[in-house]
């Protein structure tokens, strides 16, 4: 049998932050088709040789690890691996943790192959949901817009929990409007009563300047608690929620 | 014509005596002297004091000297110590012990009073103020003193570092730590001093505030009479009669109070905040729940504790409430430590969620949450009594004891009394290299150390006992009308703590805990050796001894630079931390960046996952019933409370782990007022660099800037649960 294998940089055997009220073993698989200057995980870019890990062990990782009791995989673009993902993601619910995957939204089609699978999907909202602000988060010249609102779409109408990300960059992404027109596509997509299920939050991030990608995005200095809260009660969603140094997790709204 | 005879070396010249006066040189002062204080020598080694003969000749011979060496000045001090160097090139060493004088160099006074210098930074639980001054140097002419006053064999043991004697400067005052019983101050009353010769006398508390600042005060007047921590075991249960028929925001006004006092009561030892720890029960333990209620001054016929178990909880919710809130700065408060009991119950019944979620939400913002866990059946389960003190030392108390019924029903004023005699650590990787890795050999080292710090315990328990009961610890010994002793002193712990574990079986093995089995396996079996050696010192005396991981707050330091003096060659293999740095520094100061691990701790460095680490540490646990603490170092800046209670929920039910704490490093901005997560060098907010972090040293928040370098070296090294990607 070969051996398959799989670009993933990092195992982090166990995180208190990286999958919404439970404890996981976070794997994070290298290779992104975006090129956001505010990255934190830039070193995974690129999938590179180094990074080539055999799933089987990736596997044990998991199964070893008893203290968990969810698998997220992360990136980079988790997406872009579908099979070694649906690998995972299989094994990882047979032996009962839960499983969810963060993503950019841009690959809706491998996002509705997985989604039967996932427990938990996060999304990423990098800017306004319109080409040139997305453009300038993103790096990209033609952002896949289309794509990741077909994706918002998908996840809203599956049984997956859905996050919805957006770190908040000054400058990108900070100002009421752009909430407001977020949440305004985000109800037209059923999102409230999803969230009034108990399926769906918006959760505002704090963006940390000293771990960009970018030297631009460095020297951009990082969002305030109370700017955080203030875009969050502007959205107007249920279950929004903030995640700030200063405050820790937070739910302005509730 | 005077001052030519002395120069000419005819006379001595006048004395200026360290009481303020000046006089003629009498040679007869000496020989009165040293026949006077050497009688001493009797009372601590139990041998014949010097005789007058011997005491003239001695006097004579300095005199002699003075005479010869010409000097315009003489004061008492220096001719005290002529008399020792006199005594020793007569071979009389034991007398010379008790007839030196005890005291420091005045360059060391001075750099106390600047805060300057390694004593600077031995606890970090201590800030500069003048109090502390006094303080440092008192406990250096403390130290000095005990040193010189007990068996050399011990002092030489301690001096060396084969063996560390903690809270040296109370050797011959004061016992250790004490987990209170409120039941006995709310029937009889308080009186801080013991006597009330000195302090007012308050009768039993009747209000709910007289009561908080009643338990304020006790912990506060216990700690003149405690080298260590105190503390309430069963805390939110004994306080609830004074809950009954108050509203929600009254009790939290009471919680609120209480964090104030123990955090604002800056008046221990050398101006600090008692060390404290309170025992947090969410609900009624078992054992307590059919007892009668005890508080405004009687034991209540038709009240049990049992009925009092949504009191206990509001309280348990409004203590966990107000730690939450933190100060009037958003700071955290560090004192009392927080010791929220789990228990199967509190797991599995969904009425007590709340608290549980909160004690996870406190771990999260500040990290101070204790997990206190007598899920394991080593702890005894809950036909027990116990409790983990300030420092993790643990202290229980099995059902079956002959008192324990009259105690729970507090029959005569009986009560439970915890706590610690004396914490004595030793050396393990000194062992190791003595044994030139040869394991019996290494059974025979360890068995010999352990005697001696059996000695030392047993020597401490003698002075102690007779302290004790000459009235010299009176908080201690008080007996309100006839009441048994508030602490019973011969009922206190003994603890054998020691350091390096890791680094004993590395020598012996050539790997560290978290490398191999072998490793692993061989820890263990040097543990259940100390515990079998343990196990007869008591079967011997019938005192309880311990074995406990230490915090070794300075000690994992003082033994690693011992090593380097005495174990050069293995110490350097071996050390943890920044061996570069501290050869560097080492000629300046002995405050250098390297350690020992403490206790059978995992390498705080290993980069092994923290199921890895459990499963290493958690099969110590049962043995070390003294004390042991598990520490998860969060390396996130918003760890998600949710998924930090389900961890803990795991950590209960399906771990050994009688103790765990949750540790975020935690930055406060002095010029902006923020105070998040992360270890920051400047203000993430305002970019001041105005700022102080905080983190867990060893079983406690504090300062970071007031740590030792081998502690901040460590901080520097540890291995957080999460790597930022």
């Amino acid at each position: 049998m070969t051996k398959k294998m799989v670009y993933a940089g990092e195992i982090v055997p166990l995180s208190l932050s990286d999958y919404l009220g439970e404890p996981a073993c976070v794997i994070f698989f290298s290779g992104c088709n975006f090129d956001c200057g505010y990255c934190q995980n830039w070193r995974l870019k690129k999938g590179s040789e180094e990074h080539l890990t055999d799933v089987e062990k990736i596997k044990k990782a998991i199964s070893e690890n008893k203290l968990v009791t969810a698998c997220k995989v992360t990136g980079g673009e988790p997406l872009l691996q579908l099979d070694a993902l649906l690998e995972i993601g299989r094994f990882a619910k047979s032996i009962g943790l839960k499983f969810g995957i963060d993503t950019n939204g841009s690959l809706p089609d491998a996002l509705a192959d997985i989604l039967p699978l996932l427990d938990l999907v996060s999304i990423d909202i990098k800017a306004e949901l319109d080409e040139e602000s997305y453009r300038a988060v993103t790096g990209l010249t033609s952002p896949p817009v289309s794509a990741v609102i077909k994706s918002l779409e998908i996840a809203m109408r599956s049984d997956a929990y859905v996050e919805l990300r957006m770190v908040v960059i000054p400058g990108y992404n900070d100002k009421l409007s752009t909430v407001r027109s977020i949440s305004k596509i985000l109800r037209g997509m059923g999102y409230e009563e999803k969230a009034s299920e108990g399926k769906a939050c918006f959760n505002l991030i704090e963006f940390v300047p000293e771990n960009a990608f970018d030297e631009d995005f460095r020297r951009i200095r990082n969002p305030s608690a109370s700017l955080l809260r203030d875009l969050a009660l502007a959205s107007g969603l249920k279950n929004a929620r903030i995640t700030h140094r200063g405050v820790g997790i937070l739910k302005p709204v509730d | 014509m005077m001052t030519e005879a002395i120069l000419n070396g005819r006379l001595p010249p006048p004395v200026r005596r360290s009481d303020g006066v000046i006089e003629p040189f009498d040679k007869e002062r000496i020989v009165k002297s040293l026949v006077k204080e050497t009688q001493l020598v009797k009372v601590l080694y139990n041998l014949p004091p010097m005789s007058e003969e011997d005491a003239r000749k001695i006097a004579e011979e300095v005199e002699e000297d003075i005479k010869n060496m010409k000097l315009r000045f003489l004061s008492g001090p220096l001719i005290r110590e002529l008399v020792s160097v006199k005594l020793l090139e007569h071979g009389f060493d034991k007398y010379r012990n008790v007839y030196t004088r005890v005291g420091m160099p005045l360059y060391d006074v001075y750099s106390i009073d600047h805060s300057e210098g390694y004593e600077a930074k031995e606890n970090a639980n201590l800030q500069p103020n003048p109090e502390t001054f006094h303080k440092k140097k008192a406990d250096f002419l403390s130290k000095e003193s005990y040193l010189l006053m007990m068996p050399p064999r011990i002092a030489d043991a301690h001096l060396r570092g084969d063996i560390h004697i903690h809270d040296l400067e109370y050797w011959g005052t004061r016992p250790f730590c004490q987990d209170h019983d409120l039941r006995y101050f709310f029937f009889y009353g308080l009186m801080p001093d013991g006597t009330g010769t000195h302090t007012s006398v308050a009768g039993p508390a009747k209000h709910a505030e007289v009561a908080i600042l009643h338990a304020a005060k006790v912990l506060g007047a216990a700690q003149t009479n405690f080298a260590g921590g105190q503390g309430f075991f069963n805390f939110t249960v004994f306080m609830a009669p004074y809950l009954m028929g108050l509203d929600d925001k009254k009790i939290h006004q009471l919680a609120q109070m209480f964090l104030y006092e123990m955090t604002q009561l800056y008046v221990a030892r050398g101006g600090q905040p008692v060390f404290s720890s309170i025992q947090i029960e969410v609900g009624v333990p078992k054992v307590w729940q059919d007892a009668p209620v005890v508080s405004h001054g009687k034991v209540w016929r038709d009240l049990t504790y049992g009925n009092l178990e949504d009191r206990v909880h509001a309280f348990a919710n409004a203590l966990l409430d107000e730690y939450l809130k933190g100060d009037a700065m958003g700071k955290m408060f560090n004192f009392p430590k927080p010791e929220v009991v789990q228990r199967r119950r509190y797991w599995t019944d969904s009425n007590f969620e709340d608290v549980m979620l909160k004690a996870a939400q406190l771990s999260a913002k500040y990290g101070s949450t204790y997990y206190d866990n007598v899920v394991p059946a080593y702890r005894g389960g809950e036909d027990g009594v116990s409790c983990f003190q300030c420092c993790a030392y643990a202290f229980a108390e099995d059902g079956s004891s002959e008192d324990f019924k009259r105690k729970i029903n507090f029959e005569d004023g009986a009560h439970f009394s915890m706590g610690g005699m004396q914490v004595i650590t030793l050396n393990l990787p000194r062992i190791a290299y003595r044994s030139g890795g040869d394991e019996s050999r290494l059974y025979e080292i360890l068995k010999e150390t352990m005697d001696i710090a059996k000695d030392a315990l047993l020597l401490k328990h003698k002075i102690m006992v007779q302290q004790f009961e000459k009235g010299l610890i009176p908080f201690a010994s008080q007996r309100p009308k006839g009441a048994p002793p508030a602490v019973d002193i011969e009922n206190l712990t003994h603890t054998i703590g020691f350091v390096g574990m890791n680094e004993l079986v590395e020598h012996m093995t050539g790997y560290e805990l978290h490398e191999d089995p072998s490793a692993q396996k061989l820890a263990l079996k040097v543990l259940i050796e100390m515990d079998r050696i343990r196990k007869g010192y008591s079967e011997e005396t019938g005192l309880k001894f311990s074995i406990a991981r230490t915090p070794a707050e300075s000690c994992a330091q003082r033994f690693a630079v011992a090593d380097m003096i005495h174990y050069p060659k293995y110490a350097k293999e071996y050390v943890k931390g920044d061996l570069e740095r501290a050869m560097s520094l080492y000629g300046e100061t002995k405050d250098v960046p390297i350690y020992y691990t403490n206790g059978a701790h995992v390498n705080v460095a290993a980069k092994v996952p923290l199921y890895e680490r459990l499963a290493i540490e958690q099969r110590f646990f049962p043995i070390l019933k003294g004390g042991d603490i598990f520490h998860v170092w969060l390396g996130e800046a918003n760890p998600d409370p949710e998924a930090l209670l389900k961890l803990n929920k795991k950590l209960a039910l399906e771990s050994w782990i009688g103790y765990w704490s949750h540790t975020k490093d935690i930055t406060v901005c002095r010029s902006c007022g923020f105070v998040g997560g992360g270890l920051n060098e400047s203000c993430p907010m305002c970019r001041s660099q105005d700022i102080r972090v905080y983190s867990r040293i060893t079983g406690y928040y504090q300062d970071v800037a007031s740590w030792n370098a081998a502690k901040k070296q460590e901080l520097k090294d540890r291995y957080r649960i999460r790597l930022s990607a």
